[in-house]
């Protein structure tokens, strides 16, 4: 009998020791969502967008059951968390996609505290829904927990942003060079637009150069997103010198966030999960699947503080308002200057598309070259300013007043921006010393033009596995030659930040590199398995702009009996053809072509198809494969086939005096396209039958934000000029006049 | 023919009553309280809320009230509101961000009654304060040298420069070509002495350059060389503060130019706020 009690009391503390499991269920459902008048497809879990919160402690275990209630597979990638390999989540490296109608059950031990994020990692399927905040709590007895900071209220912040076009449409948009991104969000720098702006030289210069419109964000968004909507309100009961922390995590699929407060000053207290030494900024910027933890105060009672989330490109932007009453607003960042950023582009880029530092160093962030482009910054555009520039500013804010009478304009040249340099690890993070280091180099590669994005000029599926040793060093230096930002993640593993900080170098696991910056990480490799390792921008990912960092004899992961034909597959996601077409419906005839590429591949055919035989009817097929880098050379293949009558078999001459009646021919070919200076394509074409044909040519030369131009000759004495006006995405009216053909007037419709 | 007319009447008809038809739908109007002060704030606050045929809002100068009519499908009280609040103009709803209103002409500069004051702690402004004057202004520890106003002169002309600001500059250096020409040589030691016969003469140069334009890029030019000569004899004079030795590889053309600087916080001279944290430190001198 005297036993019971000591029995309770045994139960009892095995109860306490043992870890807590914490179980959630997940119900992945298709969904209609309206953000603009129009219902569209997104995707839902437990019925809601962003996916729910998930909160652990340190010490628990986490049990996640998925149920897969959509038409399609899917996974949950754990973002930012150390994990065993089998449930890091990414279909076909780790685990297979969960079948529609599955259920699929993630565990793990919670072995790191911190502000994390889980998405999809299946497709687009994290652009549509697939993002939800996951917060592990310290334990109240850990030695590291900050008063004043740990134990402040907070808020989960979800960063997100809606296209009412379908992801995968907009992937393809990318890849095939539309620019109707760039005319929804009034960034065409056409020539127009340049000439207005006193830029005419930068523009011709810019394109002499061979590149496009430069924007600092690719896609075009309908709306921009903090916990699914627009506009939030926390309206607790805050009062006056109240402090909240927002655990703000960038689940948007390639957008940048600036994050600006109403109420003053924001301290930067976490990064990635892990703690910094907390630095006081007025603005910082969130690179992509990101995770910043910050603590704001509410300076005044009765009013609703705005703190305001703008996406890089500044088109919209989303905000949550802190406190109850009247809403304090924050200015909005002013439109960016698109041709200062071309000049300076120019200044950069070398003739042959390299990019050229100019021996500045730059990197962790320190110098953002974009800033020729804020107005706030260079103090262009604030014409208003110049009213009272000797007058203190007026204002009650007390904290704004000293700064003014300390110094009496609006000193732009005064507002702090967070930068890589400044974060700082509140503990010593060094690594092993006596592990061996190896040391490895990626440069981050890619075109605009045709949107391939690469590391080492290789796409994922030109790439194998990088093995790795467990207890080893690994010091990767990444240097950015592309003309766009990259936030690059390492999945499962925290790595250094080598920035200045020494043995307080900060924690990370996504690094946010800009073009011509070097920076370097390192961390330990104590993990097995397979580790993605990828440019976070959803559509650079698509692209191809991935690694695998593959442990050397790694257990066998139960989940993936077939580790080969998995990764083929993986290769292959990441390289998908793309289609385009497009057809001008003419008085003259009707002109078109249509293509399928990838990243290294293109099919294509044009064709010029008149009314009658007079006219003629004639295609060109060309397969070929683009070279190098930047992509400019393409030596192909082709077939073409023509007929035509004018009745008095006229011969034509070329200007090599070779002869030719155009009548009838069916030819093969080979020959090259090769992209010149100011994006002119020649092409270089010799044919089974010893004719021989040059030609010139350039399309979408942007005259007005919607008109554009093209001209094409060749030696064969054809020659073509056209001006289309573009009305949608996908149609436009053209005119043109063809050598052949005449005159012509029509619709374009193009896919 | 006769059918033409006929179309065209019909065409005329349907233009002219599409045309009524542009006033605004769906037609709600409110009364709000805008804050405000005269004749120009009236002119800025319609504009902002104003909206062709969804918006537009009739401000009174004399009641401080608004007339909001506006297409109820298509908008909302607190759209035209935060517009108007994004100029400048506070009211029941929103107040207007700070700089916004900072921004308006002083006769606009209404009573922001709607705004509650803010509790920032007081100390930590002051400190922060503080710490930047101590940075910036010269006044301090340098009482021994004799070049120390040939020193604080520089220092005025660079501020003025990251500013992009001539006219300042302009004005500091006709002071620093006074400072220079009140040096007493004999007063200066030895070492320094040399140097300061060395530069003399590429100095004041410099600083008449300097002084002569309003014009920062023209500025620019010269304080190139200005800013290596006063390196030059910071260098042999004992200084008891750090001086910051900086350069910037894109500054000159392309060909690099140095400055100094009391911070190290880069805030680069050559391009003033296009490119101010263009640069590096390249030596710390004690």
């Amino acid at each position: 009998m005297k036993i019971y009690p000591i029995l309770i009391l045994l139960l009892f503390a095995i109860s306490t020791t043992a870890q807590k499991i914490v179980r959630y269920d997940l119900y992945v459902k298709d969904t209609l969502v309206n953000f603009t008048g129009k219902p569209k497809r997104a995707i839902a879990v437990n019925g809601q967008i962003p996916m729910p919160t998930l909160t652990f402690t340190e010490g628990d275990i986490a049990e996640i059951h998925v149920h897969n209630q959509l038409k399609e597979g899917t996974s949950l990638h754990w973002h930012g968390i150390f994990l065993p390999n089998q449930e890091d989540g990414v279909p076909f490296l780790t685990q297979m996609p969960i079948k529609p109608g599955e259920t699929h059950v993630y565990k793990f031990p919670v072995i790191q505290n911190g502000t994390h994020w889980y998405h999809s990692h299946s497709g687009m399927q994290e652009q549509i829904g697939m993002y939800g905040s996951l917060i592990m709590k310290k334990k109240t007895d850990d030695p590291e927990f900050r008063k004043g900071i740990d134990d402040l209220p907070t808020i989960p912040v979800m960063l997100s942003e809606w296209t009412d076009y379908n992801p995968d449409n907009v992937h393809r948009m990318l890849h095939n060079a539309s620019d109707w991104f760039a005319i929804k969000k009034g960034t065409t720098q056409s020539y127009t637009e340049a000439i207005k702006a006193g830029h005419f030289k930068t523009k011709v210069n810019n394109e002499w150069k061979r590149m496009m419109a430069m924007d600092v964000s690719d896609v075009y968004y309908d709306a921009f997103l903090i916990n699914g909507k627009k506009e939030n309100e926390f309206s607790q009961l805050f009062k006056a010198g109240d402090k909240v922390r927002l655990r703000i995590s960038n689940g948007g699929a390639s957008s940048y966030f600036w994050l600006t407060y109403a109420g003053g000053k924001i301290t930067v207290v976490a990064n990635d999960g892990n703690d910094v030494v907390p630095v006081e900024v007025d603005r910082l910027i969130i690179g992509v699947s990101e995770t910043y933890d910050v603590v704001v105060t509410i300076p005044a009672d009765d009013t609703a503080f705005e703190f305001l989330a703008t996406p890089e490109d500044r088109t919209k932007s989303t905000s949550i308002y802190l406190g109850k009453g009247i809403k304090q607003l924050t200015s909005p960042l002013p439109k960016l200057d698109y041709f200062e950023g071309m000049k300076m582009m120019n200044g950069m880029m070398n003739m042959d598309g390299t990019m050229n530092e100019m021996g500045m160093g730059m990197s962790l962030q320190k110098m953002d070259m974009n800033a020729v482009m804020y107005p706030e910054i260079t103090g262009s555009g604030s014409k208003e300013m110049k009213h009272t520039p000797e007058e203190p500013m007026k204002m009650v804010d007390g904290e704004k007043m000293d700064h003014s009478n300390h110094k009496t304009e609006a000193s732009s040249t005064d507002i702090v921006t967070l930068n890589y340099s400044m974060l700082k690890s509140p503990t010593v993070t060094t690594l092993p010393k006596d592990a061996p280091v190896r040391e490895l180099r990626f440069e981050l590669t890619g075109n605009m033009n045709r949107y391939l994005w690469s590391m080492d000029n290789k796409v994922l599926s030109e790439s194998d596995k990088i093995l790795i040793k467990k207890g080893e060093t690994l010091r990767i230096v990444l240097y950015n030659n592309s003309m766009m930002r990259h936030p690059m993640h390492l999945h499962g593993h925290d790595f250094r930040v080598l920035n200045g900080q020494g043995e307080y170098s900060p924690l990370k696991n996504v690094l946010d590199i800009m073009p011509m910056e070097t920076d370097t990480i390192e961390f330990s490799a104590n993990a097995d398995g397979d580790w993605f390792f990828h440019c976070h921008i959803l559509y650079h990912m698509m692209a191809g702009m991935n690694r695998v960092f593959s442990y050397e004899n790694s257990a066998p992961n139960p989940l993936l009996p077939d580790k080969e034909w998995a990764y083929r597959q993986l290769q292959k996601e990441s390289n998908m053809s793309h289609v385009m077409a497009e057809n001008d419906f003419a008085t003259n005839g009707n002109d078109g072509r249509a293509m399928v590429q990838n990243a290294r591949w293109s099919f294509g055919t044009e064709w010029r198809l008149g009314y009658n035989n007079m006219h003629g009817y004639e295609t060109e097929t060309h397969i070929g494969r683009y070279i190098g880098k930047n992509q400019w050379f393409m030596p192909f293949i082709g077939f073409d086939w023509r007929y035509r009558k004018f009745g008095h078999d006229e011969v034509e001459k070329n200007v090599f005096g070779q002869k030719n009646t155009k009548d009838n021919r069916s030819v093969l070919s080979i020959g090259a396209d090769y992209t010149l200076p100011w994006l002119v394509i020649a092409q270089a074409e010799v044919f089974t039958d010893g004719k021989f044909r040059m030609q010139l040519s350039r399309e979408d030369i942007p005259i007005s934000p919607r008109i554009r131009m093209a001209f094409m000759v060749n030696t064969d004495k054809e020659y073509m000029g056209g001006l289309k006006y573009i009305l949608t995405k996908n149609s436009g009216i053209s005119t043109h006049y063809d050598s052949d053909m005449g005159w012509g007037f029509g619709l374009t419709l193009n896919y | 023919m006769k059918s033409i007319k006929t179309l065209l009447v019909a065409v005329v008809a349907l233009l002219s009553f599409t045309a009524c038809d542009a006033k605004i739908k769906n037609a709600k109007t409110e009364t709000v309280k805008i804050f405000g002060n005269c004749e120009m704030c009236k002119k800025t606050i319609e504009k902002a809320g104003n909206l062709k045929n969804i918006a537009e809002v009739d401000w009174s100068e004399n009641t401080k009230m608004a007339t909001l009519t506006y297409d109820a499908v298509k908008t909302n009280k607190e759209e035209i509101l935060k517009r108007i609040a994004l100029a400048g103009y506070d009211s029941n709803e929103f107040l207007a961000p700070n700089d916004a209103y900072a921004k308006l002409p002083e006769c606009c500069q209404y009573e922001r009654n709607n705004k509650k004051t803010a509790m920032v702690p007081a100390e930590k402004m002051n400190h922060e304060m503080h710490s930047n004057h101590n940075m910036t202004s010269s006044d301090v520890d340098l009482k021994e040298n004799a070049l120390n106003p040939v020193f604080e002169v520089y220092f005025g002309i660079k501020d003025a420069l990251v500013k992009t600001d001539g006219a300042t500059a302009s004005a500091k250096a006709k002071t620093l070509v006074t400072a220079i020409n009140g040096v007493k040589m004999e007063s200066l030691p030895t070492d320094v002495h040399m140097v300061w016969m060395k530069v003399l003469k590429s100095l004041k140069d410099d600083a008449e350059h300097i002084a002569g334009s309003k014009d920062a890029t023209h500025q620019r030019d010269y304080f190139g060389t200005l800013s290596k000569n006063v390196y030059a004899l910071l260098k042999v004079s004992k200084e008891e503060t750090p001086t910051y030795y900086q350069f910037c590889p894109m500054a000159n053309n392309g060909k690099g130019a140095n400055w100094l600087s009391k911070e190290s916080a880069i805030k680069n001279p050559y391009y003033g706020s296009k490119m101010l944290s263009c640069g590096s430190t390249v030596e710390t001198i004690k």
